[in-house]
């Protein structure tokens, strides 16, 4: 496909089709089939296993929870720590790979010490980072900061880094101010790329909120996990999971939904450089 | 990938440029200045009863304890032999699960619901459903860390197969090829590139995952070594412990990178 075919596409809105024709019937029926197969295995005894819930213990289990308050608390808490750690952990990102990206200077100087500290298992901070900040909320960020920002930073730099020279040369042509040339040229030119850096670091920023809950912090759902998994409570463990699972999909969709608001048509090409 | 020259493997470009080109993507050794400058400031000015922050040749003192102690070898063999089978095992599994739900339109479509519900949930999500299902157990590890490392093989395969030129097949009916033979000339190479591409997401995935695994459950690994440092409150032991796993870890990225481009040596520069 072509890229200006690309920008075509994701402009052209999807009027054509009823919305109920959009809409993956196909799947949403495996799905009902598949959950009522599992309610009937449990029911009838077909498989029994002693720590999987039938889907209705499951909603069972989620009502329980949502009256005791106890899931909104979880959700409200994962979802505030990994948003706003995704968000500085952006912020950071963003300038770093520009600066990288723009000085072959820097980046000669910087770029294996970013290579190396970035294939550092993330995961392997969460116990230096409980013997620092303790089991405390400040240790979940500052994780879910670390291991966040490497993403986006990394995509940022290629993305400025691989700026076609044309557009560079223009920059020259006009004489644009550095501040100016990085606004209206150099960001635009790397967006599709910053974009997949984005993706990448939302979810490395719930990965590591997860495994920071589970491990150190007691709040959020992954603490929700680890406590109910001790009780022996699968039913309960289940909803804190799939909500663990929806809140990964309600992020994803608001990140994609403001991406396609604020930069039209990159959609498309941001697809395309996820695969390639 | 979605050029059919892809598959083929006849390109234009040159030998030489192609070598030139890889060239200027290798990362100049000199970008490891900061790291070992900011290394060496921290040993000539840190101290060696910081609780916090113990400067790093005795962090280099506690490894060699442990390896002394004799628990660092076996923990990191162990680490290396789970993450390895989980590897393997994702690659085949995700890869044949990949081909037969990217093959079939309706498949695709009748699975997507479920197989996004997968993907976007963390996979470390999994690490405490895992330990009440299967208990304290090798199988439970390599479970796990399969589920977690399958779904970057699984779609990218998937999108291969989705963007796989029907011509081809088309092709081996003409040659009335048998089915092995359609899968071994014309399926693998198709959809190769999207499975490297996916180990090669999906191996980081899965150090994340083995190491969380043995943090929680103290299974014999580098991650119960290092929650035990933790817990210890041996600071040292633990920044030792966090740069030995770096190191195993960008060299295991390493080589998957390095298989990578060794399979696809023949193929254009992305």
């Amino acid at each position: 496909m072509s890229e200006t075919m690309a920008i075509h596409l994701a402009r052209t809105p999807a009027k054509k089709k009823r919305w109920y024709a959009r809409w993956n019937w196909t799947g949403a029926a495996t799905t009902l089939v598949l959950l009522i197969l599992w309610q009937l295995c449990d029911q009838l005894g077909l498989i029994h296993f002693a720590y999987i819930p039938s889907p209705l213990q499951i909603v069972g289990g989620a009502v329980q929870l949502l009256q005791e308050g106890a899931l909104q608390a979880a959700v409200a808490h994962t979802a505030t720590v990994a948003v706003i750690g995704w968000a500085i952990a952006t912020l950071i990102g963003l300038i770093l790979g520009t600066i990288m990206g723009l000085s072959k200077t820097v980046w000669t100087w910087t770029a294996a010490s970013v290579e190396v500290l970035r294939s550092f298992p993330s995961i392997t901070f969460v116990p230096l980072a409980v013997l620092l900040f303790g089991f405390s909320s400040s240790m979940e960020l500052v994780v879910v900061i670390y291991a966040a920002a490497w993403p986006v930073l990394v995509n940022t730099l290629e993305g400025v880094r691989t700026i076609s020279p044309g557009l560079r040369d223009v920059a020259r042509t006009f004489h644009l101010s550095v501040w100016r040339n990085i606004r209206s040229i150099v960001l635009p030119a790397a967006a599709s790329k910053i974009i997949v850096g984005l993706r990448l670091g939302l979810n490395l920023a719930l990965i590591l909120a997860l495994a920071a809950e589970v491990i150190g912090n007691p709040e959020g759902l992954g603490y929700g996990l680890t406590v109910e998994q001790q009780a022996l409570q699968p039913a309960r463990m289940f909803v804190y999971f799939i909500s663990v699972g929806v809140l990964g999909i309600i992020l994803n969709a608001i990140l994609q939904l403001i991406v396609w608001w604020t930069l039209p048509g990159i959609t498309a090409l941001a697809e395309r450089g996820r695969k390639s | 990938m979605s050029q059919p020259t892809a598959v083929t493997g006849s390109t234009g470009v040159s030998r030489r440029g192609r070598r030139a080109a890889r060239r200027g993507n290798v990362v100049p050794l000199r970008g490891l200045a900061p790291l070992v400058v900011g290394l060496a400031l921290w040993q000539i000015f840190g101290t060696d009863d910081s609780a916090f922050f113990p400067r790093p040749s005795t962090w280099v003192v506690q490894i060699v304890d442990l390896a002394k102690g004799g628990t660092l070898w076996p923990a990191l063999g162990a680490t290396l032999e789970s993450l390895l089978i989980s590897l393997v095992v994702a690659t085949i599994v995700g890869g044949i699960l990949g081909i037969i739900v990217g093959a079939s339109r309706f498949v695709d479509r009748a699975l997507n619901p479920t197989l996004e519900f997968f993907r976007a949930t963390p996979s470390s999500a999994m690490v405490p459903i895992g330990v009440l299902l299967l208990g304290y157990t090798l199988t439970m590890k390599v479970s796990i860390t399969v589920i977690a490392a399958i779904w970057p093989i699984l779609l990218s395969t998937r999108a291969a197969m989705r963007e796989f030129n029907p011509t081809l097949l088309d092709v081996a009916s003409v040659f009335k090829m048998s089915w092995p033979r359609r899968i071994r000339t014309i399926i693998l190479p198709a959809v190769s590139t999207a499975v490297l591409l996916g180990i090669r997401v999906g191996a980081p995935v899965a150090i994340i995952v083995t190491i969380l695994i043995e943090i929680l459950t103290g299974i014999t690994g580098m991650g119960a070594l290092l929650a035990q440092s933790q817990q210890e409150y041996n600071s040292a032991a633990t920044f030792g412990l966090l740069v030995m796993i770096g190191i195993v870890a960008l060299l295991f990225n390493f080589l998957v990178g390095w298989i990578e481009s060794f399979f696809t040596r023949h193929l254009p520069p992305a």
